[in-house]
């Protein structure tokens, strides 16, 4: 096992002006200041000393890839990007153009679609592909930004969240 | 896969409308490689290690909020007891190692890291000594660092004179913390049969058998619960109402057991367990009491409030048992008096007394949870309380916990503001009578038939 830590203590009692650590060592903050301070440069065997990225553990890769199975998409990974978008708002003419085209722009292909109209006010509910390259991010922060408190609501959801919830 | 319009908004409703959130990711760290002769280079250590593998925490946390939709309230840590890591040193005072943990916390952005823990059952070893005399000023100095300690199992009994020394440094810490009333308490608890794996502060802490780090994920929900209970028909049976809390702790169980995969996924680590509990908070609405009362009580306290009480948290399990193979922690009901707007209002209204209180955590995950009694309160009292509860766990194979605050200066009925989840103690009357002679006499209670199971 590579050495854990490189402490202050272990600066104070450094012979040269170099101490060579193994590439997962961890230097503490206060060693990194002791060093400069004392002027002694830390390298590892490849070169100067970065941190390294966290151990996890040695079982930590297994136990992910072995988590029992869930409602998860097999063999379909395109499935891992659709969204599901709900928007709630006063019916008036127009409304589901303006959010079909933003979905359009962000080339959001449009598998389902269910509107309802209760007293004046409508809610809609469209499930979007989105392609596979595309961000989920860009497309839910494009279409929540549509409407106003007065008009329209728009929420974009993942749809694995509904598939963890709804399925068994 | 389609969805139905109904499971669509239902899921939007709970996240909306019901404030469905994930209340803890909190990430174990081991810190057993952080053991060193030296204490300050042992503080040294465990500073580096938890903000080298936490760093990322709170981004990761907030990302998977954005990208999901659902709130993750609060972003944790939870580390090894220290009592275990401090032992090589030697040191008396283990303050030092409560500063290096809220250092760290506070570096990586977290509002509380629990571990500051040691296993006292069976017997002190010196490290465990020296930790239990550190802990009154270990969290008057610091802002985050949370404080367990194990008292009893079902396997080892209950170590009375743990309980007593216990009970001093409940004393002591509220007395350290008297301008704040009493705050230090409530970042203290100590169990019976404690779990190592915990999400939940301020019992947070990995035990040994855990893995270098973990990520675990407390969820919550008592609003979606009591909200699904409102819409049900009031002429319903208690099976249908069981079945409907049973149906509502699956869904919330699968969003923990999402943010969990994705959380571990995201930070590289291993995914530890989903805890199931509801967990109230003084929102409006967001209230486990709440839901006893939709159950059938008038209020919590009241008649009936116990079993009420216990269809509700093994219903919670049986759902979350269902959704998720990865249960674990404490998962059921927490009843934590002052973080629960329905059970302050049943404490103020005379509804809740503490004996009460004590039979229901006969039944619920935790225990006596967010208790708030007189700065007076004697010692014995106190340990008595605490060895009441200790008793219920050891007897049942359960666990059980004392989160107890008395809050110096004021005496029963009176009101403090401890300030965000921690919410407003009203303070509770533990009776004239003590325990003096039973606490004096020390020992220990030996281990019941129940813990001799091989």
């Amino acid at each position: 096992m590579a050495r854990r830590f490189l402490t202050v203590e272990d600066i104070r009692l450094a012979p040269g002006h170099e101490i060579v650590v193994d590439a997962g060592t961890v230097v503490t903050p206060q060693a990194l200041e002791a060093a400069e301070a004392a002027g002694i440069a830390i390298r590892s065997p490849d070169g100067a000393w970065r941190e390294p990225p966290p151990d996890r553990g040695p079982d930590a890769e297994r136990r992910m890839a072995s988590l029992p199975h869930m409602p998860e998409p097999e063999a379909n990974p395109s499935l891992a990007s659709t969204a599901i978008v709900t928007a709630v708002g006063r019916n008036r003419p127009g409304v589901m153009a303006e959010i079909t085209a933003a979905i359009a722009e962000e080339q959001g292909n449009i598998h389902d679609v269910s509107q309802k109209v209760v007293e004046g006010f409508y809610h809609m509910i469209l499930t979007v592909e989105l392609r596979p390259e595309a961000s989920f991010d860009q497309f839910k922060t494009r279409l929540e930004c549509m409407g106003n408190p007065d008009d329209f609501a728009v929420r974009v959801m993942n749809e694995r969240v509904f598939r963890f919830m709804h399925r068994v | 896969m389609t969805f139905s319009d109904r499971e669509i908004l239902e899921t939007v409703r709970m996240i909306e409308l019901e404030t469905l959130d994930i209340r803890a990711t909190t990430l174990g760290i081991s810190l057993f490689d952080c053991a060193d002769p030296d204490l300050e280079s042992t503080c040294e250590k465990v500073y580096a290690k938890v903000i080298h593998h936490a760093r990322t925490l709170v981004e990761v946390a907030n990302s998977i909020s954005e990208d999901y939709g659902i709130p993750i309230v609060n972003k944790r840590i939870a580390v090894t007891p220290v009592a275990w890591i401090a032992a090589a040193s030697g040191a008396a005072d283990l303050t030092p190692l409560a500063r290096a943990l809220d250092a760290a916390a506070a570096e990586v952005g977290v509002d509380f890291i629990g571990g500051f823990t040691a296993y006292v059952e069976k017997g002190f070893t010196s490290s465990d000594a020296a930790l239990m005399d550190s802990i009154p000023t270990a969290l008057a100095e610091t802002e985050r660092v949370c404080s367990s300690i194990s008292l009893a199992t079902t396997r080892a009994g209950i170590n009375m004179d743990a309980v007593k020394r216990f009970a001093e440094v409940v004393k002591a810490a509220a007395e350290l913390t008297a301008d704040k009333g009493g705050l230090g308490c409530t970042k203290l608890v100590c169990f019976c049969n404690a779990v190592q794996d915990n999400p939940f502060v301020a019992g947070a802490h990995i035990g040994v058998g855990e893995p270098e780090t973990v990520l675990n994920v407390g969820v919550s929900g008592p609003g979606v619960v009591r909200s699904a209970l409102a819409r049900l028909d009031p002429g319903a049976d208690l099976l249908a109402v069981a079945e409907t809390i049973k149906r509502t702790a699956f869904k919330i169980t699968r969003m923990g057991e999402l943010v969990g995969r994705e959380a571990a996924r995201r930070l590289g680590t291993t995914f530890g367990i989903v805890d199931i509990s509801l967990a109230p908070t003084p929102a409006a609405g967001d209230s486990v009491s709440d839901i006893l009362e939709l159950i059938g009580v008038d209020r919590t306290g009241a008649p009936g409030t116990t079993a009420a009480l216990a269809l509700l948290t093994d219903a919670v399990k049986k759902g979350g048992a269902m959704a998720s193979s990865s249960v674990g922690g404490l998962s059921g009901a927490f009843i934590p008096v002052s973080e629960d707007a329905g059970m302050i209002r049943a404490v103020q209204e005379g509804a809740l007394s503490l004996a009460k209180l004590e039979a229901m955590t006969s039944v619920c995950s935790v225990g006596l949870d967010m208790v708030a009694v007189p700065g007076d309160t004697p010692v014995a009292t106190i340990a008595g309380i605490i060895a009441d509860e200790m008793a219920i766990g050891m007897i049942n194979n359960k666990t059980t916990a004392v989160r107890i605050v008395p809050v110096p200066g004021h005496g029963p009925g009176d009101t403090v503001e401890w300030g965000g989840l921690l919410g407003t103690g009203i303070v509770q009357d533990p009776g004239r009578f003590s325990a003096t002679v039973l606490t004096g006499r020390g020992g220990k209670i030996p281990a019941p038939l129940q813990g001799y199971k091989n």
